[in-house]
Parts: structure tokens; C-alpha cells; sequence
């Protein structure tokens, strides 16, 4: 689906260029629909890393679509992860914040484990009762960060374009989430969620052991706009770059396609090509048959990291 | 069962052969231009009875000596009458006249003798170009497939959207026929334009239903484009210049009245007009899509015609010289005309049909990334029609197809390592085998009867998948793989396909018709977006994936409502359903994946309706309203919890007319009204936040649960027809001016609504707000102005 949304806006971009098509400027209007009332579902937000720090469970409840009131924590849950590979278990203990469940570890390297581990999530809130699992994949060393120049093209300025280099390990089946901090600045939007199976975008796609292909080493690049709307160099002199690469497992790897596919939707044009709108999966299954439906993940990290910032004579 | 019935049928059509018999028979043409008219009447007055031209204008009658006053009609042509003496078998080709005072109208001049309510055709729509080059025009321009869309039973997801949808058919249900060759994509820029050039088009036959035995492949409908055939009287060119395309054609005789051919061709210039205003063209980036169509045909003799096609059009999206993507079609056609003896007439076609398209990104030999993708066939279709008597008319033949998949030849180029990402070309086969009669049982009751039978069979070189059994729904995992050597068969199926339909004639002006069709496809269209694109793939059934299978019932009412007949009227309903439909798994991987079939799923449908149609086919104000009530489902197990849902395309009410006016003083003026329901789409009810994504959740996952708000439109073109007279003396070359505004109250007519978090940066740890969004494709009124002429 990744390397389709790369088309089609690469498409969409050349077909404004043209100014040819586009013929649907202004065409899109905010709008405020009735929606079908639902049932609060209980929302887990776990993504875990093998580093030494406080690692944090965020439990709240899914709201009414439009509701912009701020997240209603879920206290009083009990939030274990046990890492079945060594035995050990955690308890992530509620915080100050309702829904915020953490562990700190008690020694200065101690983590939740190593590579190759395997985690369960075991989660009880309100009578009903979750688990998942993760193992924690294999993860490339970032070799590389560079500035690239780009030449004026079209409406896109003379502009530099940040690409990092690593080398997907030779294997089948790695995954990896990439993101990307400019200035500090974490770029999350739904279309900056950069995911790799092994160096390509899918599996079907074939590439392993070999470097991220150039989409995905490009992607720490935000598309930067002026007030006015005109595109401009993304990154300058004094602008800093900071890389994450994430291992994930292949179900978080097939649920972040499956986000990016919901919740990146540039509209436009490209609704034309929209896939069908429907409830992303989750890895977190009932303990107990027929218990109350549950949304979100779990994930357990290893993660490699590397910065730099734009000098003037880069 | 049905084959004894046949048989029989057969049988006793046959040996009602009688003695002192003769046949006449020849060719319906247009005086003219000598192009052959399809389906133009040739009517016998005393017996009240008569035959249509076929596809290549061709009729044979056979009926006892005498004298008969034979009359000959066509749409738009004055009628012909003249008697005949037959006293052995009889040549008798028919030039008619156009209409000169109305040459541009839908018009009927004459009686049209076999009307609406005598034809035993059902579900079928016949388009005049000259309709369609009279119709509004999005920018303008011409269009066949956007003028199917003012039919009735027929609709599209929106604006934009490639292709049209059959009583609830998906696009890649609708088998598209050039000259017989199969078109995969039929649209230029996504889907704004479609892939005919109405100045090479003669004629135009949509089958919604009751489709003749000789037609198969696809479930939805067929459409059949015929290409004109060059005028062999003069040479003649025709064009002109629109919003979008400059058009040109030109057709000559190479020898007067035997041997002619056209040669059409079309592009969009926008890129032409803004180069010397920009620079972004200067480093081989372009912006265009462009047609050729061709045709020569050579009548060797009063038995023999040959005719060759060809079309080659292509869409480039290029931003520099090395990168962008570019798709088209390129067919062609060789077909023979055999006249075997009076009665029996053959043709015989070859075709080659390709879609492909290619795309590269990256500009350097380091990095870069190069996909091509085709599907390729080869065809040979022997065809025979047996003019028996006045009672039987026989079809038979075959279909032979040759298929060649090539889903990706790809490489990626990644920091200096080249990967061959290409997923292995498909071997396909497919044979028919088919016979119809069109049988008059007695002067109230015309039966038509039919069987279709085909082998499909996927072969070597070659691998086949069985896939693990997961929860309907989830991605299915490779279990095992096996090889298929050169030639060897992987999987076939066969398939027996009873067609019929019968009319009983009511009064010579009102009949009722009932059809039973079963269509079988073989090749599905892959593609889960809202409006299909250029890179969606084709692909065959394997063992994983089975043939789609449709039965379709349809009962109609039909009249012809004065005695002119210039006014008709139906009333059909129909009934499909379908089984084994492709449907997808959410999140669905569909490009560039070798274990594709792991992402599909199948269901069933059911699509059912009414139509209406009135036309008033005469006078200076003529034109057609339609009315469609309709439903179309799926059910899938994995999507909307297993239970029946709507497809996107599904629209309850959808209400068109068209109206044609003749003001004074050379001006003419076109409308199109439509009106249809919203269809379906996705909302959901809540939201969760995760790693400060703000994702959608609809607590009771349904699919296509809300309606979009209404879509109408009205379009208006005005024509202004150039001066017949130069200073006293007639004009060699006419031309005539368009002027056209496209939804001409500007509503912005909605395409999707959806749901997404607002675009400012948030940061982490605070939520994201969301918003729903409706988006319209053609939001304004679109004025538009072209030139046309012909010399």
C-alpha cells in the first residue's frame, strides 16, 4: 500500500505541476456529520524499547470521533509485561497521570531485555483481561546521515533534502519503523509514519539485505510550506536532523500500514484512489471469550539512533 | 436439460426448410461515405417481416418468389423503398441518403419499421455518434464512455472516476470491445477522458443483459465500439480544437468504392501552449496523452472484405526525462468477410491487445526503481451467421484467447545494489465455444436461445500457492509452493453458459421481453480504491482465485407509443447474482506482491432494479429521460461482520435526460439533467489516540454505512453551425462552433467524505483534532469552447 501512496503523490505532485487537473482547488469543505453513537472501547497505547529508561502504558478510552475533550485515562489496571524469554516480569506501576502506567529501572543499565526476547503484555482493567506478545527484532546501525542539494524543479525551490543510509541485515522478514526528529521536532504526521519491511516498502516488494531504498531514506524530510502555501528547502544551515530506527514485529509492522492507510488522507485528488475505510487490527486479544472488544498495540523495540546537524559548508 | 431443449429447438427450426425459396441479401450503406450501416431495417411490408444488418452492415432474407416492395431504414438516414422481383437468389446492396436538411440530428426520417417493441434485443442501448457528439460535454470534449453514463442502469462512483458501472457491476466487470479487441483501460488522465476518438467511432452497443452467446468473459455487460471504416466515396478530414484535445481525422478511398481507409488521431496540447511560458518541460518532463486509431478495409470482391485496425494511445506523467509513469493500450484487428454462399456469412478476426504501463523513479544508476507491467493476448475468433429462413437466424463459433500476465517486471536500485523485484509473468488459456438462433415461433412469439461454453486454463511456467486457513479477513500465509513445468496446467475450469430470451408481441407496438443469462469471468480487475487507476493489475484465476459467476433475469416491458414510432418507452427490471467476487482484506497489498491471492478474498452479490427509458427519437426537439431504481450488495466473510453492505458504487435513485432543441438561425441547443442518490460511504464512530496518532474506529466495523448527500448537475451546450452558403455558393467544408458550460449551477457535487486529524504539527503528548472533509472533483461550473470542422 506504502509504495502506492508514494505513486500517487508523486503523480498528484506532476499533475500540478501541469495545472492541468486540478480543477477541484477549493473544492473541499469542512464539515460537521452526525455520527452513529458508540460505546467507550478501551485503547491501549503500548510501544516499549529495550532502553535503559522509564517505559510508559497509556490506557484511556476511545471517544466519540468529534469529542475534542482531552483523553480520559483508565486507572486502577493492572499492567504487567513479562519478558518469557528470560522470566522476568515487570509491573508498570500508575503514575500521576490517570491512565499512565510506567516502570523505571532500578539499576542504571538495566532494560526490559535484549534482541531476540519475547514479551507479553498481561492487562486487567474493569473485569476483563488482555495479552499480547512482541519480540523484539534485530535493528541496523545508522551508517549516515546527508544534505542533499536539490536543484529548482517546477514549483519546488532550490531546496535540501535530509537522507540517512543503513543497511537492512541480510534475512527475510525485518521491520522496522523509521522516525525522525528536525529540530526537535518529531515528524508524526500520518503521511511521516516511515515503515520498512527489510530495506523496501512491503513484503511483496523482495529487497533485504541491502541499504533502505531512497524513498524511505528520504522520509525524515517533511514537506515544508510558507503561509502562502509554496513549498520551501526543508532543511537549512542550523537545521539538525535526529533518526530512530524502530524494529517492530510483522503484526506491528501490518498495523502501522494499515494506520497509514486510515488516517493519511491527503484528500483531493487522491480520494479518487482511497482504499476503503475500516477498523485497523490489534495484536491484543481477550483472555476470556466473548470479552469486550479492545483497540491499540503492543510493541517491544530495540532501537538504533543517529544525528547531525546542517553546517553551512555541508 | 437445456442442451435437449437446444437440439430440439435446432432441429425443428431446421426442417422447416421449404422449396421455391430465395435468398436476398447484401450490404446497408451510407450513400455518402460508404461506410456500412449496423442494425439499419430492412423490411418486407406484405409479411410484415424483416432482418437488421449485422455487425459489418450485412442482411439475408430468404422468401418464396415474388414481388416485394422492400423498404430500408436507418437512424438519421432518409428511408429507401423499392420493389424487388425475386426469382433467384438476389444480390441488392442499399445506399440511403442522410438526412441533408438534419445531418447532425437524432433524428428518424421514414418509418422506422422494426422499432423498440418489435426487436427481440433486451437491456441494450444503442449510441449514435452523432448523439454523443451532440451531448455536453465535460471541457467539451466528445465523449462515448461519459455519454453511456446518461443511460439508463448505468452510473459511475463520481466525477473523475475511471470507467462506468453496469446495474451494480464493478468497472472491471464490463468487457470493453474495440473492433473486438478487448480495452483494459479505457481512460485518459485517471479517468476524466476516456480512450475513443469519436471521430474514428461508427457505432457504439452496450448489452446490460440478454447477452448473446457470442459474447462472453466478463459478468457486468459488454460494450461493442465499432470503428468507422474510412469513407471510400471522397477524401474527407475531420477535426478540431477543444479544451483539452486537438483532434484530426482522415479518410479517403484508396480505390473509390472498394478499398478506403481513416486515420484519427488525438492529443492534449496544454503542454504545447505553456511551453514557451515555463521551464518545467525543458528537461524532457511531459505532460500529455495522445491517440492514433486506424482502419483500411479492401472489398477483394462481392464475397470477400478485409479489414485491418489498429489503436495506439498512451498517458505520460513525466517529471524529467527519466522519471515519471506512462500506461496505454495498443490493439489490433485482421478481419475477413467470407460470404460462404447467400446465406451463410463468416467472419473471421485475429487481435492483438496490450495495456502496459511503466514507471521509474530515481534519475541516477544508484538509485532507482523501474516498474513495467503488461497484459498481453492474442485472439482468434471464428464467427458464422446462418441466415436460414425467415424464422431462424443462427450464430455460431469460437473464441480462442491467449494470455500472457506480466504483473511486475521491476528492479530496485539501492545504493549501488540492483534487486529484481519481478513477480513471474501468468500463462493463460481461454476457449468458447458457442451457438445461438434467433428463432420467429410463430408472428406474436420470437424466441432467442443460446449456449456459451468455455475452458479457462492457467499453465506452466509457472507456480502455484496453497495458503494457510486464517480468520476470514487476516492475511493469508504461504504454506506450500509447487512447481509447473513449461505447457503443464496448474489449474482449468469449464464452464457452461445457457443464454436466452424471448419476446412475445403484444400489438405491433408493444411486446414484452423476458432474458436468463449466465456470464462467467475469468480475469478480475484488482483493485480495492474508489475509483480504479491506471496501475491497477489484472489478474487471472489461479487455484486460489475462482471464476466470478453471474445469473442474471431480466423482464421488461416495451412500446412504441404513435404510429410514427417515433416515440419509445420501457419499462425492464432485473436481477443479478454473483458469486465468487473479489474482495480484499483491509490493508490489502496489492502491487508488486507475489502472494497477492493470500490478499484476496471472495464473496457474493446481488444486484437488482428497475428502468425506465422514454425517447423521443424525431422533431426538432428530441431526446431521452431515464430512471433507475437499483441496489447492488456484497457479502464478503472478513468485511462488515460477515453481513450484507452496499458497494461504493451503490445508488438507489438515479434520474438523467438529455434534450436536443433546433432554435432558429443555425443555433442548436443541448442539455443533460442529472440527479442521483449519494452513494455509500465509510463513517466512523469514535477515535483512540496511539503514539499521538489520532487513528478511526467505528465500534460496529460496518462498511459503507452512510450516504453522501445527492449528486446533480446540469450541463448546457450551445452550437452554432457554420454559413451552408459562401457569397451565394454552397460551401465545400462545414464546421460549427461549440460553446458548453458543465454543471452550470456550479454545485459542488460531493465525491468522498472522510475523516482525518487536522495537518498542524501537534506535539507529542497533546491530541491531535480531527475533522471530516467533503470533497467535490468538479466543484465549479467548467465553461469550455471548441472549433470543429470537416472538409
Amino acid at each position: 500500500m506504502k509504495n502506492f501512496h508514494y505513486v500517487t503523490r508523486s503523480i498528484f505532485y506532476s499533475a500540478v505541476f501541469g495545472g492541468l487537473i486540478y480543477i477541484c482547488m477549493g473544492c473541499e469543505t469542512i464539515i460537521d456529520p452526525k455520527l452513529a453513537p458508540a460505546e467507550p472501547v478501551l485503547a491501549v497505547d503500548a510501544w516499549l524499547n529495550n532502553d535503559a529508561v522509564e517505559q510508559t502504558i497509556r490506557l484511556t478510552r476511545t471517544q466519540s470521533y468529534f469529542d475534542s475533550a482531552p483523553l480520559q485515562g483508565v486507572a486502577g489496571a493492572t499492567v504487567t509485561v513479562k519478558n518469557v524469554t528470560s522470566g522476568a516480569s515487570y509491573s508498570f506501576k500508575e503514575s500521576g497521570m490517570a491512565g499512565e502506567y510506567t516502570w523505571t529501572p532500578s539499576a542504571p543499565k538495566e532494560s526490559l531485555g535484549k534482541v531476540g526476547d519475547v514479551f507479553r503484555l498481561e492487562l486487567k482493567s474493569g473485569g476483563e483481561e488482555y495479552k499480547a506478545e512482541s519480540r523484539i527484532g534485530r535493528v541496523p546501525a545508522i551508517d549516515s546521515i546527508s544534505f542533499i542539494h536539490q536543484p529548482p524543479s517546477g514549483i519546488i525551490p532550490e531546496s535540501y533534502v535530509a537522507e540517512f543510509f543503513a543497511i537492512d541485515p541480510k534475512g527475510k522478514a525485518d521491520t522496522y519503523w523509521i522516525k525522525a526528529w528536525k529540530n526537535d521536532t518529531l515528524l508524526l504526521r500520518p503521511s511521516e509514519i516511515n515503515l520498512a519491511f527489510d530495506a523496501g516498502f512491503s513484503d511483496g516488494s523482495n529487497l533485504d539485505g541491502v541499504t533502505f531504498i531512497t524513498p524511505i531514506r528520504r522520509a525524515i524530510t517533511p514537506f515544508v510550506t510558507d503561509e502562502d502555501g509554496n513549498f520551501v528547502s526543508p532543511y537549512n544551515p542550523g537545521d539538525s536532523v535526529y533518526v530512530e530506527i524502530h524494529s517492530i514485529s510483522l503484526q506491528a509492522f501490518n498495523f502501522l500500514t494499515e494506520v497509514t492507510v486510515q488516517t493519511d488522507r491527503p484528500g483531493g485528488f487522491q480520494e479518487l484512489f482511497a482504499a476503503p475505510v475500516s477498523n485497523v487490527g490489534t495484536n491484543l486479544v481477550s483472555v476470556k471469550s466473548g470479552g469486550k472488544p479492545v483497540v491499540g498495540f503492543f510493541n517491544v523495540s530495540a532501537i538504533s539512533r543517529l544525528g547531525r546537524r546542517f553546517k553551512k559548508n555541508n | 436439460m437445456r442442451i435437449t431443449l437446444f437440439i430440439f429447438l435446432l432441429v425443428g427450426s431446421l426442417t422447416s426448410l421449404a422449396q421455391n425459396k430465395y435468398t436476398l441479401n447484401g450490404y446497408v450503406k451510407d450513400g455518402s461515405s460508404g461506410e456500412t450501416l449496423i442494425g439499419a431495417t430492412v423490411f418486407i411490408a406484405q409479411l410484415n417481416t424483416g432482418v437488421v444488418t449485422n455487425e459489418y452492415g450485412f442482411y439475408s432474407i430468404t422468401l418464396t418468389e415474388g414481388s416485394y416492395e422492400v423498404s430500408v431504414s436507418y437512424v438519421g438516414f432518409e428511408g429507401k423503398k423499392e420493389t424487388i422481383d425475386l426469382k433467384q437468389n438476389l444480390r441488392k446492396d442499399f445506399e440511403l441518403a442522410s438526412d441533408a436538411e438534419q445531418l447532425e440530428e437524432v433524428v428518424v426520417t421514414g418509418e422506422l419499421e422494426q422499432a423498440n417493441a418489435q426487436n427481440i434485443e433486451m437491456s441494450t442501448n444503442k449510441l449514435e455518434i452523432t448523439t454523443v457528439t451532440k451531448l455536453p460535454a465535460f471541457l467539451g470534449e466528445a465523449d462515448i464512455l461519459k455519454s453511456l453514463l446518461l443511460l439508463p442502469g448505468v452510473s459511475t462512483v463520481g466525477e473523475g472516476a475511471s470507467g462506468f458501472n453496469v446495474r451494480g457491476g464493478s468497472v472491471g466487470q464490463n468487457l470493453v470491445l474495440l473492433d473486438e479487441a478487448p480495452v483494459y483501460n479505457t481512460s485518459h488522465l485517471f479517468g476524466f477522458f476516456s480512450v475513443f476518438n469519436p471521430d474514428a467511432v461508427k457505432d457504439t452497443k452496450l448489452y446490460k443483459g440478454a447477452v448473446p452467446s457470442r459474447y462472453g468473459g466478463r459478468l457486468a455487460s459488454i460494450l461493442d465500439v465499432r470503428m468507422k471504416e474510412g469513407n471510400s466515396k471522397k477524401f474527407e478530414a475531420t477535426g478540431g480544437v477543444g479544451t483539452v484535445f486537438s483532434r484530426l481525422a482522415i479518410e479517403s478511398p484508396i480505390v473509390k468504392d472498394k478499398a478506403s481507409f481513416i486515420v484519427a488521431a488525438r492529443r492534449s496540447y496544454l503542454d504545447v501552449l505553456a511551453k514557451p511560458f515555463t521551464d518545467i518541460f525543458d528537461d524532457g518532463a511531459a505532460l500529455n496523452f495522445y491517440d492514433l486509431t486506424a482502419k483500411a478495409n479492401y472489398n477483394i470482391d462481392a464475397r470477400n472484405r478485409v479489414f485491418v485496425s489498429g489503436y495506439f494511445g498512451r498517458d505520460r506523467f513525466l517529471f524529467d526525462k527519466d522519471q515519471g509513469f506512462s500506461w496505454g493500450n495498443s490493439t489490433s484487428s485482421l478481419r475477413w468477410n467470407h460470404l460462404f454462399n447467400d446465406k451463410l456469412f463468416a467472419n473471421f478476426t485475429g487481435i492483438f491487445s496490450r495495456y502496459d504501463y511503466k514507471l521509474q523513479f530515481g534519475n541516477d544508476n544508484l538509485n532507482l526503481f523501474k516498474w513495467n507491467s503488461n497484459i498481453t493476448n492474442l485472439i482468434f475468433k471464428p464467427e458464422f451467421t446462418w441466415f436460414i429462413n425467415q424464422s431462424n437466424e443462427i450464430h455460431f463459433g469460437g473464441e480462442f484467447i491467449n494470455y500472457s500476465f506480466e504483473p511486475a517486471n521491476a528492479v530496485g536500485i539501492t545504493n549501488g545494489a540492483a534487486v529484481d523485484i519481478s513477480i513471474p509473468r501468468k500463462y493463460n488459456q481461454e476457449g468458447s465455444l458457442f451457438a445461438g438462433n434467433t428463432q420467429k415461433v410463430t408472428d406474436k412469439l420470437t424466441l432467442d436461445y443460446g449456449l456459451r461454453l468455455s475452458r479457462f486454463r492457467y499453465y506452466g511456467l509457472g507456480e502455484s500457492f496453497i495458503f494457510r486457513d486464517t480468520i476470514p479477513g487476516v492475511r493469508k500465509r504461504v504454506q506450500s509452493i509447487t512447481q509447473y513445468g513449461e505447457g503443464e496446467t496448474i489449474q482449468a475450469y469449464t464452464n457452461l453458459q445457457p443464454r436466452a430470451a424471448v419476446k412475445f408481441q403484444l400489438s405491433p407496438t408493444n411486446s414484452i421481453k423476458a432474458s436468463y443469462n449466465r456470464m462467467v469471468q475469468y480475469l478480475h480487475l484488482i483493485s480495492n480504491t474508489t475509483a480504479s487507476n491506471p496501475l491497477d493489475v489484472w489478474t487471472p484465476s489461479t487455484n486460489n482465485i475462482k471464476p466470478e459467476l453471474a445469473d442474471q433475469y431480466t423482464v421488461g416491458w416495451f412500446a412504441d407509443l404513435n404510429a410514427s414510432r417515433s416515440w419509445e418507452v420501457s419499462v425492464e427490471t432485473y436481477y443479478r447474482r454473483t458469486s465468487n467476487q473479489v474482495d480484499y482484506i483491509d490493508g490489502a497489498d496489492l502491487l508488486i506482491n507475489e502472494y497477492l491471492e493470500g490478499d484476496l478474498l471472495s464473496g457474493r452479490g446481488r444486484a437488482y432494479g428497475l428502468e425506465l427509458y422514454l425517447q423521443k427519437k424525431t422533431g426538432k426537439f428530441n431526446g431521452w429521460a431515464s430512471y433507475t431504481l437499483g441496489k447492488t450488495e456484497l457479502q464478503t466473510e472478513g468485511i462488515n461482520q460477515g453481513e450484507w453492505y452496499p458497494t461504493r458504487f451503490d445508488q438507489r435513485h438515479n434520474f438523467k435526460v438529455s434534450g436536443f432543441y433546433d432554435l432558429p438561425r443555425r443555433w442548436s441547443v443541448s442539455a443533460n439533467f442529472i440527479y442521483s442518490s449519494g452513494t455509500p460511504v465509510t463513517f466512523p464512530t469514535s477515535r483512540f489516540v496511539m503514539q499521538n496518532i489520532l487513528i478511526p474506529y467505528s465500534y460496529n466495523d460496518a462498511r459503507n454505512n452512510v450516504r453522501l448527500p445527492a449528486y446533480h448537475r446540469l450541463d448546457l451546450s450551445f452550437r452554432l453551425d457554420g454559413k451552408k452558403l459562401r457569397r451565394g455558393k454552397e460551401r465545400k467544408n462545414t464546421d460549427y462552433w461549440v460553446f458548453g458550460v458543465y454543471n452550470l449551477y456550479g454545485r459542488k457535487n460531493p465525491f468522498s467524505i472522510y475523516f482525518s486529524q487536522k495537518d498542524e504539527r501537534t506535539p507529542f503528548g497533546l491530541v491531535p483534532d480531527a475533522q471530516a472533509t467533503q470533497l467535490a472533483i468538479v466543484g465549479t461550473v467548467i465553461p469550455s469552447i471548441s472549433y470543429n470542422f470537416k472538409f
